[in-house]
């Protein structure tokens, strides 16, 4: 659903006469008696959002009154009479961010501390890097709520934002029961969403004209969801937003389910690469490290997946007992936390702090092919982060190799039910994995191409991309499909047959006094408030 | 050339960008105005014609005067500028001792109300009746041309159907309703419903079908387009009855009987009056035999050719028609006892009725809700037979005899029913021949016709409205949020197709939390179709939609149910 404010003040001319308040629209010639708060309204509407509206007027109106005067004028819209309807969608209402070159103001309703526990600590960092990043290309903000008379208080103690944010405090009053999403309307180019939780992101889809660019975390603990959420999401957006997933593979599988292309863009993480000690040193350090001697004298296997437990503990238990000679080195946060006994020449890892962060760069460089299953909460970045150190790739994936792999590894079809389940062929993996071990010219190749991920994916170019977005530019510029009300009522009613004594249900059209198909103007009707998609969902599900 | 000095409406001049414009406040709307226009308006309500040329004459040329007096000629056309009619200072008075009432009928002048030999139809003649006695209860503004005061508490004010868009507030803010009378082809009411300022509209409608359908759909048309506080009346139950078959809310169809002057129609000295008509078309048969009345207009829909049957049936009795004309009956062999008896003013009507021994009522056609001229025979202590269809027998109850009829499921042109000729003529005989029964129906018949008077009629109106008064209390906002979205059901194979639900947000329109909590419910894609539905249509108008796509009524019915009640609770 998406607010309707498409409408801008006409000519108009106020006046007061004998107490009582008028406005004249000037090109319809209408004189419209209009109460105080209206009044004030007038002075306002068309060139600042309602939120501004409301916090101007509120010290001298009820706010009640204000969104009911706000109501009002938009029905004397719909009739054509002082607001007339856009022609098309709205301008953003600081569009021209890019035309004066400086930088976006973006909001970022983020709740750090709420979230950050829920995620795995390389989603958590990720999202930091990407914050930090994107700090150089537009100006973020996030809102801080308080109570009247304690922001002063909240304001010391939330200094871990860091200085990359700018901490927006709002002080509410007792009963405040207004949405975070209200305050979103404040002057923002664009608002960033970073955050899966729909009670919290949804009320910011119903912020007007204001580009939403919402990344999708890919996160181990929310796969089962994932494919809802997504679903959700994209119901929601509207023309000039953005769904950001980070991998190609999720774009590809968010395609099946019908989500048009140019709604889904993927901007994949960056990479943080350290200066190579080379595969040899990287196995000594890492056999010495893991007390796993195996990891100096044997191929090392890095496996970096997402897996739901039950799926890859069954799995790799398969693969590793079937593959004695090769040493795995398996991160995925689900595994290591919750599968005890692997097999011994398994090592199951996670990072859960810098420090531990700051080593892994050694046993990614310790591997001789990285595996990885192209499902959501499969860490790609690290992926990513283990071929720039020159190792292939082999993506276990229902779709072929990932575009951000091609020409750096292979892929064996692997079956994904979309949620929990994972079915990998061992036989065909352990033969693909034995094959690449072994040195070849196609090996020597990919390693080459490998190593190019390092130019492809740092996080200045994720932010970069990121901002892009919110310039609109990948979109239509016009949304066609919302029809602009017509000013002359559409009456959906029933229509007797008088040969059949039946009656359908059409819909009557006041300006020509004619009954139309209920189907397209019910379609256009809905159109007014939702998205072209939302309302081709309610036909496919009407039409079954 | 306007005849000056002239009174002006509220007025209020102002420049923009050089052009210089006159607000005219009692109509909503600007005038561009010249300065010679500026100049003569100020002079209009104080100065000839003849003066305020004189006056400008130095100032402006004589072309340029004279062009303007045309100009404003043409504006007091239009109804604009200038007071039209009486000098009534301030129509939209908002305050005020009694309440008052709309009544907007374009198209019959206001004075047919009040000479009612001018309406031939029972639908005028009710109204006629029912505006003349409201005034007890509600002093009565008809919207004309013009301002005019008829009586103290009736006047006649200067506001078209176009206006009541552009002055909704003032008009909500002076009158208590607006009351209107429904016609099939008018089409100015449909566009009004959507101005929710307005007072509530009742819309008088008397006929529910005919037409060849036209009638029906014009009237499920007004139904989807009323608002919440706005409703029909209708002058017997059968109406409300009848739309059911078609609609999902029937109380919007409020029964107002009509009524009957029982002192204008009473009982009088029968011999005297077959006397009098007897004399009157030169017959004698009529003080001979016993006499079966027919008032009506002579058209096969309202049963002519069958009284001319039941006549043919009992060449013992007299058959009495009082009409305008014999219509194209006239060049036929008419059976020799029926006797035309003319046409007859309204004020000696009672007589013809009084010499009716029993009064048929044949009519036939899909536009009988009730059958005045039944309940005046009544008042007149006539016996009424009358066929078992429609609204008619709820006028009679038990003080007539029904006959038998043949209804049919569908409008064959304008014909709805057959009355059984037979059952009719078994029935005339069966009362001529028993006085007793005879006396006993009479009797009734005054007496219940007694109970149906135009005064119980205009305050059932009064009652009506102040019902609507508190409905539009009640009427709650919807600025529920709700999004549509495909459903992620686990139990579904991949490649099956994708399901849909709707999603209920939490925060609304207005960004606040109109549910416990902050959360999203999923609910059916339907009732997501309809809470989105309803922010810029009626429940009617959605009861359409639902019924177009569920085909389960009970089902349907309870999705509207639940999204309406869910609406109303968090308001």
């Amino acid at each position: 659903m998406v607010s309707n404010t498409h409408y801008d003040l006409k000519r108009h001319r106020k006046f007061e006469h004998e107490g009582d308040k008028y406005v004249v629209d000037l090109e319809t010639g209408n004189v419209v008696q209009v109460n105080d708060v209206e009044w004030d309204i007038l002075d306002h509407y068309g060139t600042q959002t309602s939120y501004q509206i409301v916090e101007q007027l509120k010290a001298n109106h009820k706010v009640t009154s204000i969104f009911e005067g706000i109501e009002y004028l938009e029905r004397l819209g719909q009739r054509g009479v002082l607001l007339h309807p856009r022609d098309e969608m709205p301008a953003q209402p600081t569009a021209n961010w890019k035309q004066t070159q400086r930088k976006p103001k973006l909001l970022v309703p983020f709740h750090f501390a709420q979230e950050e526990s829920s995620h795995d600590f390389i989603t958590n960092l990720n999202r930091y890097q990407m914050l930090t990043h994107l700090a150089k290309f537009a100006v973020l903000e996030t809102l801080k709520f308080s109570k009247t008379g304690q922001a002063e208080q909240e304001r010391q103690t939330k200094q871990d934002f860091g200085e990359d944010i700018y901490i927006r405090n709002i002080e509410v009053e007792e009963g405040h029961t207004r949405a975070a999403a209200w305050y979103a309307m404040n002057e923002y180019d664009g608002i960033l969403l970073l955050s899966q939780y729909l009670t919290d992101v949804l009320p910011y889809y119903q912020v007007p004209n204001t580009p939403i660019v919402h990344c999708v975390e890919n996160t181990q603990n929310g796969q089962n969801s994932t494919r809802e959420t997504l679903l959700d999401l994209y119901g929601h957006q509207k023309e000039k937003d953005t769904l950001v997933v980070n991998a190609s593979w999720l774009k590809t599988w968010l395609d099946e389910f019908e989500l048009p292309a140019k709604r889904v863009h993927v901007i994949n993480d960056g990479i943080n690469v350290v200066e190579t000690i080379g595969r040899a040193l990287a196995k000594q350090q890492t056999a010495a490290f893991l007390n796993k001697p195996m990891f100096a004298q044997h191929p090392v296997v890095g496996l970096i997946s997402g897996f739901q437990s039950h799926s890859g503990v069954q799995f790799l238990s398969n693969f590793a007992k079937s593959n004695p000679n090769i040493a795995f080195f398996v991160y995925d946060s689900f595994l290591a936390e919750y599968y005890h006994n692997p097999p011994d020449n398994v090592i199951l890892f996670s990072a859960e702090d810098e420090v531990i962060r700051a080593i892994l760069p050694i046993f990614l460089q310790a591997f001789d092919l990285v595996c990885f299953p192209a499902i959501p909460g499969t860490p790609f970045s690290l992926v990513l982060e283990t071929m720039a150190y020159g190792t292939p790739c082999i993506a276990l994936s229902q779709y072929g190799i990932p575009e951000e792999v091609r020409g750096a590894g292979v892929a064996v079809k692997s079956e994904w039910d979309g949620l929990g389940h994972f079915h990998v062929p061992c036989s065909e993996l352990s033969k693909t994995v034995h094959q690449w071990l072994k040195p070849s010219s196609n090996r020597t190749k990919c390693e080459r191409v490998a190593t190019e991920v390092i130019e492809k994916y740092t996080w200045d170019r994720a932010a970069q991309q990121t901002v892009h977005l919110f310039a609109g530019e990948h979109q239509a510029q016009n949304d066609n499909s919302r029809r602009l009300r017509n000013m002359f009522p559409l009456i959906f009613c029933r229509q007797y047959e008088p040969g059949t004594g039946t009656t359908v249900s059409r819909a009557y059209q006041t300006r020509s006094h004619r009954y139309e198909s209920l189907e397209n103007t019910l379609a256009e009707e809905l159109a007014e408030h939702h998205t072209s998609a939302e309302v081709e969902f309610v036909f496919r599900h009407l039409q079954k | 050339m306007l005849d000056f000095p002239k009174n002006l409406h509220q007025l209020h001049f102002f420049e923009e960008e050089g052009v210089l414009y006159a607000a005219d406040l009692d109509k909503a709307h600007i005038v561009e105005i010249s300065a010679v226009i500026a100049n003569i308006l100020k002079l209009s309500e104080t100065h000839t014609a003849e003066e305020i040329t004189q006056a400008l004459k130095t100032a402006y040329g004589e072309d340029d005067i004279h062009q303007a007096f045309q100009t404003l000629e043409d504006c007091e056309k239009q109804g604009l500028l200038f007071n039209r009619g009486e000098n009534i200072k301030r129509i939209f008075a908002t305050k005020s001792e009694r309440r008052k009432l709309l009544i907007v009928i374009p198209g019959t002048p206001v004075d047919a109300f009040f000479d009612i030999e001018t309406l031939h139809t029972g639908t005028n003649m009710a109204l006629s009746y029912m505006v003349q006695h409201l005034p007890k209860y509600v002093d009565i503004h008809f919207a004309s041309n013009q301002n005019r005061r008829l009586t103290d508490q009736m006047y006649e004010v200067d506001i078209g159907v176009n206006d009541l868009g552009r002055l909704s507030r003032k008009i909500a803010e002076t009158y208590f309703g607006i009351l209107t009378l429904h016609r099939t082809h008018e089409k100015w009411l449909l566009p009004i419903y959507r101005h929710m300022e307005l007072p509530p509209i009742l819309v008088q409608t008397h006929a529910p079908r005919g037409h060849a359908g036209n009638t029906l759909n014009s009237i499920l048309r007004h139904y989807a387009a009323m608002r919440d506080f706005d409703a029909f009346t209708t002058p017997s139950d059968y109406v409300g009855q009848f739309y059911s078959n078609y609609i999902w809310d029937a109380s919007f169809f409020n029964t107002l009987p009509n009524g009957v002057d029982s002192t204008l129609f009473c009982p009088m000295d029968k011999e005297k009056a077959k006397l009098e008509l007897a004399e009157h078309v030169g017959d004698d048969r009529i003080i001979t035999h016993p006499t079966v009345g027919y008032l009506s207009r002579v058209q096969s829909a309202k049963g002519a050719s069958l009284y001319f049957k039941l006549a043919a049936l009992n060449p013992h009795l007299m058959f009495l028609i009082a009409g305008p004309n014999l219509g194209r009956y006239a060049s036929r062999e008419l059976p020799e006892n029926v006797i035309y008896v003319g046409f007859h003013p309204r004020e000696t009507l009672p007589r013809i009725y009084n010499a009716f021994d029993v009064y048929c009522f044949l009519s036939m056609s899909g536009e009988e809700t009730f059958g005045l001229t039944v309940l005046e025979a009544m008042a007149c202590g006539v016996p009424p037979i009358v066929p078992n269809f429609d609204g008619v027998p709820s006028v009679v109850g038990d003080a007539g005899l029904i006959a038998d009829a043949d209804n049919f499921d569908l409008d064959i042109g304008p014909f709805v029913s057959y009355p059984s000729p037979i059952d009719f003529s078994e029935k005339i005989n069966q009362v001529l021949n028993d006085d007793e029964m005879r006396k006993t129906l009479a009797l009734k018949a005054r007496e219940r016709a007694l109970s149906f008077t135009w005064e119980k009629t205009a305050h059932r109106i009064l009652l009506i409205f102040e019902a609507l008064h508190r409905k539009r209390l009640l009427v709650s906002p919807n600025r529920l949020l709700s999004v549509f979205a495909p459903q992620n059901e686990v139990s579904t194979p991949r490649q099956q197709p994708l399901t849909y639900k709707s999603i209920l947000l939490s925060t609304d329109t207005h960004y606040d939390h109109s549910l416990m909590g902050s959360a999203v419910y999923s609910q059916r894609v339907e009732d997501g179709l309809v809470l989105s539905l309803l922010k810029n249509h009626t429940a009617r108008e959605i009861e359409a939609i639902l019924a177009e796509f569920i085909t389960d009524e009970t089902q349907a019915k309870a999705i509207l149910k639940r999204v309406c009640g869910l609406i109303h609770a968090t308001s």
